[in-house]
């Protein structure tokens, strides 16, 4: 158990590194030059030779990437080229908002996703169950920005519940998460229903209940760990994409976090920004991943580490 | 003495199979109903539009429903009703499109990596991983760069996303057939007995990329409406829905319905695609019936 | 139980009683958080908006567009290169640095000849450099007669920094907290979501009524515009100009506004054969309702445009475009014609060889007001008049790029040019001269006309106003008759505010947000 942690920590490495340098190969291709964003107006080519120059923009590829990987291992990710701020600093402050908001959705996800979908698959066919599929549906049709935009308009403006944008508060948090959470409570739900009906209907669930087992304990006992699974795995990819970044729910209720930060580093061209993001969010996603295999072994102990 | 083998259902005979239960399922037919709706829409737009989707009345903006604008008219006075009926073209191509060719590339590389195994299925694994791990946005504007900007390259860009979905399904399944036929093997097993896996197997593979495909084209319409939000989507003057939406939300106060509309389209295609797909699913699979 | 319960009381009556001795802050709510607070290194508004409540130069330019001075009391030109300031006495910076002629020769020359030089350098390309004449006297030197020089030193760019400050604290920590001696004080910077200012009580001209002030950074624009109506923001800056009628009809709320020194312009490729020809430029401008583009599109947030320069600037000439090149679809379909266009039984006018009259364009996204929009719009008028636009739409640092280029291949381009100084030279000169071709400046329209060369610089020479004023309405006359250009609207500096801000008067240089006046009731 501890090797097969060791050896997937290990796994983040080269996986890492494959992906910052994808990213510094992939600013190259495309047009844009960070100085002469800068400089703006006042984008002479000199100007922008001198800033290049001053920037450590000048230097071919393979230097950049090199000198980069091993101020890593310095544990300096060097300075955003827009402000001059230590990306160590940036990330810093970034993060525990991406973190606040991801687990805020989660909690709701799990919290009325999962039960919804128990509810509809111990129902399959009921007025519940259509009812569920279709709002859930709903849920998952409507873009994020608007539905966000929406919930502002009636909570916010109208009946003065919440505040509109920005942080601070756990009342900040409540609009931006619902938003966030809406289209995944949606798929866990129809997730969570699928696959607890595909259970339900396997042959061991069925001599249970030939056996005269209470159908509540065939519910809840027998088929929720198998069907779990597959629903730990989706939700472990919504948690995934959460951390890397709700970039339309923080647009719209101004939430600083990771996926806003994103942003502005492709459209500013800020390739020193957008490598420590990359590095930080790939060791995110195996980190989710992680956590997502490990949860297996706890749900069904018959899987094992290879 | 050996049990004889239940004679193999015919293929002919299967399909009937699968459309009778498929006629019985009424949210699927529902679904098909509107998808085949919005395909009419989609094809015989010139003629269903009361006018031209590009035709802007700047004196006109904003215009709520009324009996000129029957759902109003947008920021530039153009016909909503217009935009919606021709915009059925972009969101419906895109969708069809992105998921078609990322269905196809994906299940091809995940096939492949599932059947030939060993250093070529980790190799496409791990890319798959960095692919994921790689932003979006990033992605989106290289390919924006590569191709210009237009309906092509939202729809490579939207493909490109849905592959690791279905490499990962096409690679499952194969894995999942050549277990079977490993321990079909072992057992030594008639070859009548290979082709009902066959038969049995494939179905399943099929109805789950159907599922995941008639997700994918409920994303695939949304991911299309972020890439706009972003400016990123398809050019004037080509409606889109999901443009409309981008377009309209700065305008939630003062004139809801310009996002509200295409909004409400987006739902309804969605829900058709994905009623479609689950009648399918369980018209394809008889033991996932729900009655 | 019995102290838990006085121990609420007690919290609450505390904060009650704070809320009664409640700080006066004033929230303001804009789209983008600055790059940095040093005029060294940030020449956007973002930045600017805050810095200039912190930081004061030596001149500026107020609302009514006259020189008003801030750090020095009185100025003059001692000879055609040399501008003389005398510096107010008295005056601290927010760290108890004294004000003098240092801290003014410290601040030219670290913009002028520090390396890396400020951004806002190329501006000031004549400028040498500050010299002390004395400890409140300082003289701004430029290499050759350079008639902008005054507003140029009146720039927000120009702003005096606390040199103890900035060696103490090296430029890169000094960017995120700047020391002035402006009305306010630096308090916090976080990130991408509030700059913090406090009230300077020492302040010279007296302290300012508000004790804080907060900006905040708010990308959707409509959140800004409900967090006003919520009363979460007291002030928003770049407001949804379709919201302003109604805002300005509520006792509730006021809008403040002031045509500014920004054109939105449709500039034309010169280099381009599809272009080249005048008439198919002035059968592009009779194709377009500009009226119909204020009315319609922007909608108050924006002012028709009646030269490629705004009207506050000094220089201004209206070009008379309104009587010149009416709106006319069939004229400029009648100009086609002469250029050489047939109009085919479609409505498109086609060339000899029989292919439909298409114009690529390349407009801005996103970075001027209903930039995007107006593209659509002139997409649509332009088809009316039986030509076929192409629009390729991408994010800023595509098309930055892409307009830099060397060779454009593009037949149209939009953009907003600010003339920053408010003196007609810092536009143009660099967008008209026909050796400022890019990448090196911005004459993208490869414009070449001789006799403007000469004109501009020798309006750029002159220390004369009047003349440099016949100068620059001779260069506007020829563009309107050579329309490399369109103007299409011009910038409108508004703010929509809470009715119970007093004070704010709009600045029509787009950088400069005057919050010293201002109280909130």
């Amino acid at each position: 158990m501890f090797a097969y942690l060791i050896r997937r920590i290990l796994i983040t490495i080269p996986l890492a590194l494959g992906v910052v340098f994808v990213v510094t190969v992939s600013f190259d291709l495309i047009p844009g030059d960070p100085a002469a964003l800068i400089l703006g107006e006042f984008a002479t080519p000199q100007a922008i030779a001198e800033l290049r120059t001053s920037l450590g923009l000048d230097r071919s590829l393979p230097v950049r990437y090199v000198t980069y990987v091993a101020d890593i291992l310095q544990g300096d990710l060097g300075r955003s080229i827009r402000d001059r701020r230590p990306v160590t600093d940036i990330l810093a402050e970034t993060f525990p908002y991406t973190i606040q908001l991801a687990l805020a959705a989660i909690v709701l996800v799990l919290g009325v996703g999962i039960p919804l979908g128990l509810l509809a698959a111990s129902r399959p066919g009921s007025w519940v169950d259509n009812l569920i599929r279709v709002t859930s549906l709903a849920g998952l049709s409507m873009p994020v920005f608007w539905t966000g935009i929406v919930f502002m308009v009636i909570f916010s403006v109208n009946l003065r519940w919440f505040p509109v944008s920005g942080s601070g508060t756990w009342r900040h948090l409540v609009l931006p998460a619902i938003t966030l959470a809406l289209p995944s409570i949606a798929v866990v739900a129809r997730m969570t229903r699928s696959t607890v009906l595909e259970v339900l209907r396997e042959d061991f669930v069925r001599t249970a209940r030939a056996k005269g087992v209470a159908e509540r304990s065939v519910l809840y006992k027998h088929t929720l760990r198998n069907a779990l699974i597959p629903v730990v795995t989706v939700l472990g990819l919504q948690l995934g994409q959460m951390l890397g970044g709700a970039v339309l729910t923080e647009t719209v209720f101004a939430w600083p976090g990771v996926g806003r930060l994103t942003v502005f580093a492709i459209f500013n061209r800020d390739f020193v920004l957008m490598q420590g993001l990359v590095l930080i969010l790939a060791m995110v996603y195996v980190f989710v991943n992680l956590l997502v295999d490990l949860s297996y072994g706890l749900i069904d102990p018959r899987v094992r580490y290879q | 003495m050996s049990v004889a083998a239940p004679a193999a259902p015919s293929a002919a005979s299967a399909r009937r199979d699968v459309w009778r239960r498929f006629r019985r399922n009424h949210l699927g037919m529902v679904g098909a109903v509107i998808v085949l709706l919005l395909i009419t829409m989609a094809t015989f737009a010139p003629q269903l539009a009361p006018t031209d989707p590009a035709d802007q009345n700047l004196r006109a903006r904003r215009t709520p429903p009324n009996a000129q604008y029957l759902l109003g008219a947008d920021e530039f006075g153009r016909d909503i009703l217009s935009r919606i009926i021709y915009g059925t073209r972009a969101s419906l191509t895109v969708a069809l499109a992105s998921v078609a060719l990322g269905l196809t590339l994906g299940s091809f590389l995940g096939a492949l990596a599932g059947y030939l195994g060993g250093w070529v299925d980790s190799l496409t694994m791990r890319i798959m991983d960095l692919f994921l791990a790689f932003p979006y946005l990033l992605l989106a504007i290289i390919i924006v760069s590569a191709l210009g900007p237009g309906i092509l390259n939202t729809i490579v860009a939207i493909a490109v996303w849905t592959i690791p979905a279905f490499a990962r399904v096409a690679r499952s399944a194969v894995l999942q057939l050549k277990e079977r036929d490993f321990v079909t093997a072992a057992i030594s097993l008639g070859a009548k007995e290979a082709r009902i896996m066959g038969v049995h197997l494939l179905p399943n593979f099929a109805a789950t990329l159907v599922v995941y495909a008639s997700l994918y084209l409920a994303y695939a319409i949304l991911m299309e409406s972020a890439l706009s939000f972003l400016g990123l989507g398809v050019q004037p003057p080509t409606a889109s829905w999901a443009g409309m939406i981008a377009s309209g939300r700065n305008y939630v106060t003062s004139a809801p319905h310009i996002a509200t509309i295409p909004g409400i389209a987006i739902a309804i295609a969605v829900l058709g695609f994905n009623l479609l797909g689950d009648g399918l699913r369980d018209a394809l699979d008889p033991r996932s019936a729900k009655h | 139980m019995k102290t838990r319960a006085w121990t609420v009381l007690l919290c609450i009556a505390v904060l009650t009683a704070g809320a009664a001795f409640a700080q006066k802050t004033l929230t303001i709510v804009r789209p983008s958080d600055p790059v940095a607070l040093d005029p060294h290194l940030e020449t956007t508004a973002p930045g600017s908006w805050v810095y200039t409540q912190i930081l004061e130069p030596l001149i500026t330019v107020n609302q009514d567009m006259e020189i008003e001075g801030r750090l020095a009391t009185s100025w003059e030109f001692v000879d055609a290169t040399r501008l003389r300031f005398t510096l107010r006495q008295g005056v601290t910076f927010h760290d108890g640095t004294p004000f003098n002629a240092d801290a003014v020769k410290y601040t030219w020359d670290r913009a002028i000849s520090s390396d890396p030089p400020g951004r806002w350098r190329s501006l000031a390309s004549a400028v040498v450099g500050a010299e002390i004449v004395d400890e409140f006297t300082v003289d701004i030197v430029a290499a050759q007669p350079f008639g902008p020089l005054l507003l140029v030193a009146a720039m927000p760019y120009t702003a005096i920094v606390s040199p103890t400050a900035v060696e103490a604290m090296g430029s890169d920590a000094f960017t995120r907290a700047p020391v002035g001696t402006g009305p306010f004080k630096f308090v916090e910077w976080r990130a991408n979501d509030r700059i913090t200012l406090e009230a300077n009580d020492d302040y010279w001209r007296g302290r300012p009524a508000l004790d804080q002030i907060v900006f905040r950074t708010v990308p959707e624009e409509g959140a800004r515009m409900l967090s006003l109506r919520t009363g979460e923001a007291d002030m928003v800056l770049m407001p949804t100009p379709s919201d302003l009628p109604a805002l300005d009809a509520d006792p509730n709320f006021i809008v403040e506004g002031a045509p500014g020194v920004g054109i939105f312009y449709l500039a034309f490729n010169l280099a381009r054969e599809n272009v080249a020809d005048v008439r198919v430029r002035q059968a592009v401008a009779h194709a377009i309702d500009r009226e119909l583009i204020a009315e319609a599109i922007l909608e108050g947030g924006g002012v028709l445009a009646t030269s490629v320069i705004g009207e506050p600037v000094f220089g201004y000439k209206d070009m008379g475009l309104l009587e010149r090149y009416p709106y006319d679809p069939e004229r400029a379909r009648a100009l086609l014609v002469e250029a050489g266009y047939t109009r085919g039984s479609d409505g498109w006018m086609r060339d000899a060889a029989g292919n439909v009259l298409t114009l690529q364009a390349l407009p801005s996204n996103g970075r001027s007001l209903k930039d995007r929009e107006i593209a659509e719009a002139l997409q649509e008028f332009l088809r009316q008049a039986g030509i076929a636009v192409e629009l390729d739409i991408f994010e800023w640092a595509t098309t930055f790029q892409l307009m830099r280029g060397a060779t454009l291949d593009y037949d149209l381009n939009s953009f907003t040019w600010f003339t920053t100084t408010a003196d007609a030279d810092y536009t143009m000169y660099s967008n008209y001269v026909s050796t400022e071709v890019p990448p090196a400046s911005w004459n993208r329209w490869r414009y070449a006309n001789p006799q403007v060369d000469e004109w501009l610089k020798a309006a750029r020479a002159s220390l004369d106003p009047a003349e440099r004023a016949e100068l620059y309405g001779k260069v506007q006359d020829q563009l309107a008759i050579d329309l490399p250009a369109i103007p299409l609207y011009g910038s409108y500096e508004v703010a929509a505010l809470a009715a119970n801000v007093t004070g704010y008067v709009a600045h029509p240089i787009q950088y400069i947000l005057d919050l010293f006046p201002v109280d909130k009731r």
